[in-house]
């Protein structure tokens, strides 16, 4: 019996080809995402290498500092690059949105900045064509003009009738029809997964991890499913809707709101409910808690006074100048401690109210396969913005290891006798620098990224059997005039 | 007669329930388009207020805990600037949510404080936002299509076509007093809307509102010209709806997409990397070089500030350190204005490919009258970058001599406010102007002697 099916699916394919109209616009798609593909390649290269360029310059820079005192080192501090995904190619995600270089310094967080967005002109906001881009936009909408009279020109030609009265069940008709519009799309999106899969390989030299590749095949999936759910709603509507043009009509209205309008609202809304400090606010609330806590820049400072006593009273001296250890970098590394983890815990719980904002539109995932598909591929291509947080955090950490290396070389090998205003300030040897290692971003593990997007996934699943049950099911309630 | 089958007509129209969905999906979407709108820009409002309020404190505390050492209340105190939104800010925010409208800086190198970003979330800015601009550049031209596709083909494909056509020798006129209802129902909402916006955003009457209402009565008469062009060829409506969503998608998403892909290859901008890098060598590594490596380029710079004794044979003077600070900003300045080459040839660029597409072209100049586009940011970094050398300025003598800071007026410095240029840049009118004669050329030319009007049957 699946026999039937399978000819009307070959039968779909084959008549769709034949219509020049639909050929021209395959072929079209096809092109762009040609043209998305190797663009987006090219983007990669050229951001990554001026990325990596400027890392190894600031490396190189950084090991030739010559003798001096660590606290100066700990200014010049360092320049952390943000490195993209080797599957960011496929998905642009928030990449252009988020910030490329952050300064990493003692007692001060910096932002990351120079997104490509900074340098826009408005030209960015129109969006970015990438794969994933045509894969979620376009090819939904050429799925739609393929398969929109599917069923309706049949029942509007009277085909229909004497279709289902040769043992074709409607259930049959639909599993066909929807398959033969899923053949069309996968004779693009085949090809088009070898080459990235070719372009990938390249792009991580041909050392692929498993970890890359798990990711892909899931991604893979995650847009087949996707594709399936968008080809079975076109046939579906095709079938409950009287005529071809009615039929059109609903899926582009619903192409409209749930690509181009429903993404925005949620969003907005998102962000109305749940308000993010300003700048100038988030340095303040940051700033009244050092003080509540201890402010070691501030000579009055109770809690560094009591520390200052305690010393005194350990060692039995009586000025800080005879500790044996140097007492400034002593008081910084407790100021940097308490400086930075007031400064996460604002972050954190500014990162919490992103992620409420997000959630909003996470959870319109589960009405819109479009939304959950979004984050899904920008999740699985590390361009979504858990990993632009992640480098936050790892810059950060950075950041403090940093800062309290220095302050360590200070307390170790700095004399605690200050010199003079005339006398040459003390250094260090600068053999010392090496022992602070490069920043290297590391991606986080997928089964993290899977935990993290579960609601994303479910929503996909959750669609996907919906849509099955309704290609079984739905004969019911369809009527063949 | 006429009269009455006019009337006839906009009953009919009305009647249909799809003219209805249209209007109020406009409507509905226009007041959060408003009110979103709104919410952003009236949010911003607030937090410069605050930063007036703030920057007194902090300058105040400032004092409190560094008083001794002048050099260092300047290392930590910071001065801002504040780029006030103009009302029409609220009808396009454009590029407000992505650069900074609040800088702060210390007197401390100023190239690597410039660039600091503010607290945004980058997944809001990629989805877009929510203001009437984007219902304009983006719905309304959808409603148009969707009031327009079938307009003639429904007639064919009802059959109603011949009747009409047996009955009347003026069947263009039929065909435009369909068209003319529905570019008075598109034309009237959009009215409604922008006099909703003049109130509720409390917009001037003046030339930007004659410019932003010329735009969008070009703008929206480009789309009803696209739509009756590709109506007149006389095809299917499935023919007419998949074509015009073809056609929107293609100049309000994909040219525009790819051209800034094009964009951001050619005009990749490195320099801004290594306008930090510079920046940050240029300053740090003056603390290994003799000191005259500093101060005699900073005097070169500074011929005025000479008079004030140099402490030379101090290991550390805040006259020193300044002048690295400075040595980090000279020694960025190629960099710098490569960065600023950059985007000007891009600007060029987009204004160049604004000529080709409406889209664009409208976008740019409702940003640009709302000053709220790049330009208007670079304008206020350079802003940022003159306040800065003026309290540079200011204050470097009474650091320079180890004033007192009681005897500075640190406490008057207050929030410098920003209001951008205004610009009205008639000529984007022209190539809209240009777009929409073309097309409603093409378009009347066609409904009047295409085949269509004279074969009735032509499916």
């Amino acid at each position: 019996m699946p026999n039937i099916t399978l000819t009307i699916a070959k039968q779909t394919y084959k008549s769709t080809f034949g219509n020049k109209a639909t050929l021209v616009l395959t072929i079209l798609l096809g092109l762009s995402l040609g043209l998305a593909t190797y663009v987006g390649w090219q983007n990669f290269k050229t951001q990554n290498n001026q990325r990596l360029y400027y890392k190894n310059m600031v490396r190189a820079q950084w090991l030739a500092k010559p003798d001096k005192h660590p606290h100066r080192m700990a200014h010049y501090g360092y320049l952390a690059f943000r490195e993209k995904h080797e599957l960011s190619f496929f998905d642009f995600g928030i990449e252009s949105f988020a910030g490329v270089s952050i300064f990493l310094e003692a007692h001060k967080q910096n932002t990351v900045n120079f997104s490509e967005a900074g340098f826009s002109n408005g030209m960015l906001r129109f969006g970015e064509i990438s794969i994933a881009m045509v894969l979620q936009l376009l090819v939904p909408l050429l799925i739609f003009f393929l398969g929109y009279n599917s069923i309706s020109a049949e029942r509007e030609s009277g085909t229909l009738k004497i279709l289902l009265c040769q043992n074709v069940s409607w259930k049959k008709l639909l599993w066909g029809k929807t398959l033969g519009i899923i053949g069309v799309v996968l004779t693009i999106f085949i090809p088009l997964i070898l080459l990235t899969i070719l372009l990938w390989a390249s792009l991580s030299n041909w050392q692929i991890s498993l970890d890359a590749t798990l990711r892909l095949v899931i991604l893979i999936l995650s847009y087949s499913i996707y594709f399936f759910i968008v080809s079975a709603l076109t046939i579906l509507v095709s079938a409950f809707q009287r005529s071809s043009k009615t039929a059109l009509i609903t899926l582009l209205s619903c192409w409209i709101f749930f690509v181009i309008l429903m993404p925005r609202i949620i969003q907005a809304i998102g962000t109305k409910i749940h308000p993010t400090p300003s700048k100038i606010e988030f340095a303040d609330a940051i700033s009244s808690d050092i003080q509540k806590q201890g402010d070691s820049h501030d000579p009055n400072d109770p809690h560094f006074a009591a520390i200052k006593d305690s010393l005194l009273q350990k060692y039995q001296v009586d000025d800080v100048k005879k500790l044996p250890f140097n007492y400034g970098g002593y008081i910084m590394a407790e100021g940097e401690r308490i400086t930075s983890g007031i400064y996460s815990d604002h972050q954190r719980q500014l990162n919490n109210t992103f992620d409420k904002q997000n959630s909003f539109t996470v959870f319109a995932g589960l009405f819109n396969p479009y939304l959950s598909l979004k984050q899904i591929s920008m999740a699985l291509t590390a361009s979504d913005f858990k990993t632009y947080v992640d480098f936050q955090n790892q810059a950060e950490a950075y950041r403090y290891g940093l800062a309290q290396k220095m302050n360590k070389l200070q307390i170790d090998k700095i004399s605690n006798h200050a010199p003079g205003e005339h006398e040459k300030p003390l250094s260090i040897s600068k053999s010392n620098w090496a022992e602070q290692p490069d920043f290297n971003y590391k991606f986080d593990h997928l089964s993290h990224v899977l935990t993290h997007e579960l609601l994303s996934l479910v929503a996909l699943f959750v669609w996907f059997i919906a849509i099955l049950f309704f290609l079984q099911y739905s004969s019911k309630w369809l009527k063949t005039i | 007669m006429k009269k009455s089958t006019s009337i006839l007509e906009f009953k009919l129209f009305f009647r249909n329930r799809s003219a209805w969905i249209g209007i109020l999906v406009l409507l509905l979407t226009g007041v959060a388009g408003l009110y979103f709108g709104k919410t952003f820009i009236a949010n911003q409002q607030s937090v410069i207020e605050k930063a007036a309020v703030l920057q007194k404190k902090n300058t105040l505390e400032n004092i409190r805990h560094f008083n001794k050492d002048i050099g260092l209340i300047f290392f930590h105190n910071k001065f801002s600037t504040a780029n006030l939104p103009d009302r029409w800010a609220a009808f396009a925010n454009g590029q407000r949510d992505v650069n900074p409208y609040l800088i702060s800086v210390t007197m401390l190198g100023i190239e690597g404080q410039l660039y600091d970003t503010d607290i945004t979330n980058p997944v809001s800015m990629l989805l877009g936002n929510m203001d009437l601009s984007f219902v304009y550049l983006f719905l309304f031209p959808l409603v148009i299509i969707a009031f327009t596709y079938n307009l003639i083909s429904e007639q064919q494909e009802s059959g109603i076509w011949s009747l009409l056509k047996s009955q009347t020798n003026a069947l263009t006129k039929v065909i435009w007093r369909k068209f003319l209802i529905r570019i008075a129902a598109v034309f009237a909402v959009a009215f409604l809307l922008l006099t909703a916006a003049v109130i509720y955003l409390h917009l001037p009457v003046d030339s930007t509102l004659a410019a932003v209402t010329g735009l969008i009565i070009l703008y929206l008469a480009f789309w009803f010209a696209v739509s009756i062009f590709i109506v007149s060829l006389g095809r299917s409506s499935s023919y007419n709806a998949s074509a015009l969503v073809a056609i929107w998608v293609a100049i309000c998403i994909v040219i525009p997409a790819s051209l800034n892909l094009f964009l951001t290859k050619k005009y990749g901008v490195p320099e801004a990397l290594q306008n930090v890098i510079n920046q940050r060598e240029g300053y740090h590594e003056k603390w290994d070089m003799p000191k005259e490596v500093t101060m005699k380029p900073f005097f070169e710079h500074y011929p005025q500030l000479k008079k004030y004794p140099f402490p030379a044979d101090k290991t550390f003077s805040w006259f020193w350190y300044y002048g690295m600070q400075q040595m980090g900003d000279d020694q960025a300045i190629k960099s710098r204005l490569a960065v600023a080459r950059k985007l000007a040839s891009r600007q060029h660029f987009t204004n160049i490919a604004a000529l080709f597409f409406p889209t664009i072209q409208t976008q740019l100049a409702v940003n640009e009258l709302a000053g709220s586009d790049l330009s208007a940011h670079l304008e206020f970094q350079q802003k940022v970058r003159d306040n800065h050398e003026k309290i540079r300025l200011h204050f470097y003598p009474s650091i320079f001599q180890e004033k007192d800071i009681a005897s500075t007026d640190i406490k008057n410095v207050g929030l410098k406010k920003f209001i951008p240029t205004k610009i009205h840049n008639w000529s984007r009118l022209l190539p809209l102007l240009t777009w929409t004669l073309i097309m409603g050329t093409f378009a009347v030319r066609n409904l009047k002697c295409s085949a269509l009007m004279r074969n009735t049957d032509t499916r």
